[in-house]
């Protein structure tokens, strides 16, 4: 064979990699377990609640190294493989450990001619790493992501699958960046609707304190 | 030329249906005093209604799904096999909206979340379904809590559950929260993703209505699709096929982003302008400057030039005779300072990140895409990569299980077709200095 192939086209993850969580914090409590049981019987098989006990890990653990995901799949009662290919299908689950707040920038195709790239890389040289990199003081990973649906309001971000924030300018990451050294993560945004602006004279929740509107969307300067 | 003509009527003294402007409709009580759930209470409790005259009424309003196929729902409706008590049927609402350019359902869901319930109950009821999901993507965390809320209350009311409103007609929703991938988007990958499994579409047939989540009948329709639902009942199918474009009626809710000075999602019935949606509604082109293309219906509908709109409505006709399609009806503006390339260079981005990696020609085909569109951007293409290109995109459309292959391809075709001098002058420019290679006509 010689060395024609050098080393796999894919990188293959670690058969068998050090467990990342003890194993005495490694459990489910007792609601948690109880929560589980109740996805499990709303689904006609136990599979389909194989997702929501991911997210739960996911939320508890911060992310889902294998021994997570046995732990999970043992409690929905569904074979490792099972749950380790849905694991690993979808983006939002993150399977190595990544900073306390993961920005998730939009540079879909909206957010990139609004300026989506200006504010990935503006971060990226305010926190001094890359996309897809954890700071060294493991507070912030930023991801370049794909379509948030959130396109009237681009740029946007999302902060650790959670709450938008929309219509991004360069004040506004220094403020959210400075919040979130805080632990202060933004409340849940509305966006006003363009016709409830000019019918209703505003946004039409009154149970929401943060309100954004098409008024106040940034021009970036470097529009593509 | 034939005159610039709208299909949506007097469209400037339109009320709003889908998203009446109404404070806090998005609360149970507020939307109780507005018909909310009326149109469910005359379904299942009075005789005027049985499935098939559910049915019949979605039929006759002509309401085509808003998903971005554009399939009838009343036939899609009675595709169903007839009920057998010992099988189990299932609805899927589709929320996952993942095409890039479309965020229509989220802000149905956010100001209308009991209209989406209401239109899931009816057409259970239409099709003797017991259970309904309701699919939302992962990244609407907010939003599937907020609906997790509502759905909460709308239970605790009698509206979902056992024996709605003291009728013999019982149905379940339950909220299934994504994780992150385009795919799901697709319906049969969103029944395999609802089954727990990885999101990888299935061969078709056997279709959704006869084998579809778990191996049982079932039924997808889109969220928008759903909430006219409710509409069609309280003010009749006849109604509903007056507004906008006749052959594609109803209301619709147009999300417009991009270079205009107003984006956001605006609803207005079928048949509008798209000069009219540009100008008066979004309020004209940012900056004054003149527009160069747009995208009518999300990422994967092919792109139309500014000097290709004229007197083009939204609606399926009018856009298959201009050279494109309504697909999800969220539109993107570009002006004239874009770069068309590098933008063509990020949505094959999007689709090599998003194929599933089930079928040959998508998972490699999105990758070379991807590959030769960047060679290209970075200058260093030559004029015959744009053949291949082309070539290319031959090769993936129609061969994959699902159609993602196609959504991939199509946008990579027609903007080289319809913005060919750009390519090959990026192309050109690089290849003088190297001896002029190539001779130009």
């Amino acid at each position: 064979m010689g060395d024609f192939i050098k080393h796999p086209v894919v990188d293959m993850p670690e058969r068998m990699p050090a467990p990342a969580i003890e194993a005495d914090k490694l459990v489910f409590t007792d609601d948690e377990k109880k929560q589980m049981k109740t996805w499990v019987s709303r689904y006609p098989t136990a599979d389909g609640a194989i997702m929501r006990g991911l997210w739960l890990a996911q939320e508890k653990f911060g992310f889902l190294p294998p021994e997570v995901i046995q732990l999970v799949a043992n409690e929905i009662g569904i074979p490792y493989a099972n749950a380790y290919g849905v694991a690993t299908f979808y983006t939002q689950y993150f399977k190595e450990k990544k900073g306390k707040h993961v920005l998730d920038i939009c540079t879909c195709f909206s957010c990139q001619l609004c300026g989506g790239y200006d504010m990935l890389h503006y971060i990226e040289e305010k926190l001094g790493v890359h996309k897809g990199e954890t700071t060294k003081d493991g507070l912030f990973t930023i991801q370049e992501a794909e379509c948030l649906g959130a396109c009237g309001s681009a740029p946007m971000l999302q902060i650790t699958n959670g709450p938008f924030v929309h219509n991004l300018n360069k004040e506004k990451v220094d403020a959210l960046l400075d919040a979130l050294k805080e632990d202060k993560i933004p409340a849940f945004t509305s966006v006003t609707l363009p016709q409830d602006e000019d019918e209703m004279g505003g946004n039409r929740r009154s149970d929401v304190s943060s309100i954004e509107s098409y008024s106040v969307r940034p021009v970036s300067e470097t529009l593509s | 030329m034939e005159a610039k003509k709208t299909k949506a009527g007097d469209w400037r003294s339109y009320q709003r249906v889908l998203l009446p402007p109404v404070k806090d409709l998005h609360k149970l009580d507020v939307y109780e005093k507005h018909d909310g759930y009326k149109a469910l209470r005359e379904v299942v409790t009075t005789d005027k209604w049985d499935p098939t005259s559910v049915t019949n009424e979605v039929k006759k309003s002509g309401l085509k799904g808003r998903g971005g196929a554009g399939f009838p729902t009343g036939l899609k409706w009675s595709f169903m096999p007839p009920v057998n008590p010992e099988i189990p049927r299932f609805l899927c609402c589709n929320g996952d909206e993942s095409e890039p350019g479309t965020f229509k359902d989220r802000q149905l869901m956010e100001y209308n979340p009991h209209l989406v319930l209401e239109g899931m109950l009816i057409a259970s009821y239409a099709m003797s379904i017991k259970t309904a999901f309701l699919y939302i993507r992962g990244e609407f965390a907010d939003w599937i809590t907020l609906m997790e809320e509502e759905l909460e209350k709308a239970y605790a009311k009698g509206y979902v559950g056992k024996n709605i409103m003291g009728s013999d007609f019982s149905c379940d929703i339950v909220i299934h929260k994504g994780a992150g991938a385009y795919i799901c988007g697709e319906e049969s990958s969103l029944m395999n993703s609802l089954e727990g499994k990885r999101a990888y579409p299935r061969v078709k047939p056997p279709f959704p209505a006869q084998k579809g989540v778990w191996g049982y009948p079932t039924t997808i329709n889109n969220v928008e699709t759903l909430a006219c639902a409710p509409l069609i009942i309280n003010r009749g199918g006849e109604w509903f096929s007056k507004i906008g474009a006749p052959s594609h009626p109803g209301p619709v809710l147009y999300g417009i982003s991009g270079h205009v000075n107003r984006p956001g999602v605006y609803e207005y019935p079928t048949g509008m302008l798209i000069t009219d949606l540009i100008d008066e509604v979004a309020g004209g082109m940012r900056g004054g400057k003149k527009m160069k293309a747009l995208i009518p219906g999300g990422s994967s509908t092919p792109i139309l030039r500014a000097d290709m709109i004229d007197g083009v409505t939204m609606d399926a006709d009018s856009l298959r005779e201009a050279g494109s399609m309504m697909g999800t009806s969220g539109m993107l503006i570009m002006d004239e300072d874009v770069d068309i390339i590098s933008w063509l260079r990020r949505i094959t981005h999007f689709y090599h990140h998003e194929s599933c990696g089930q079928c040959t020609p998508c998972r490699e085909g999105t990758g070379w895409l991807e590959n030769i569109v960047t060679r290209i951007d970075e200058g260093k293409g030559n004029v015959r990569d744009l053949d291949l290109l082309l070539d290319l995109c031959t090769q993936m459309e129609g061969r994959t299980v699902c159609a993602l292959a196609d959504a991939a391809a199509w946008p990579v075709r027609y903007t080289i077709t319809r913005f060919r001098e750009e390519f090959e002058t990026r192309c050109l420019k690089e290849m003088a200095p190297s001896g002029g290679v190539l001779e130009t006509a």
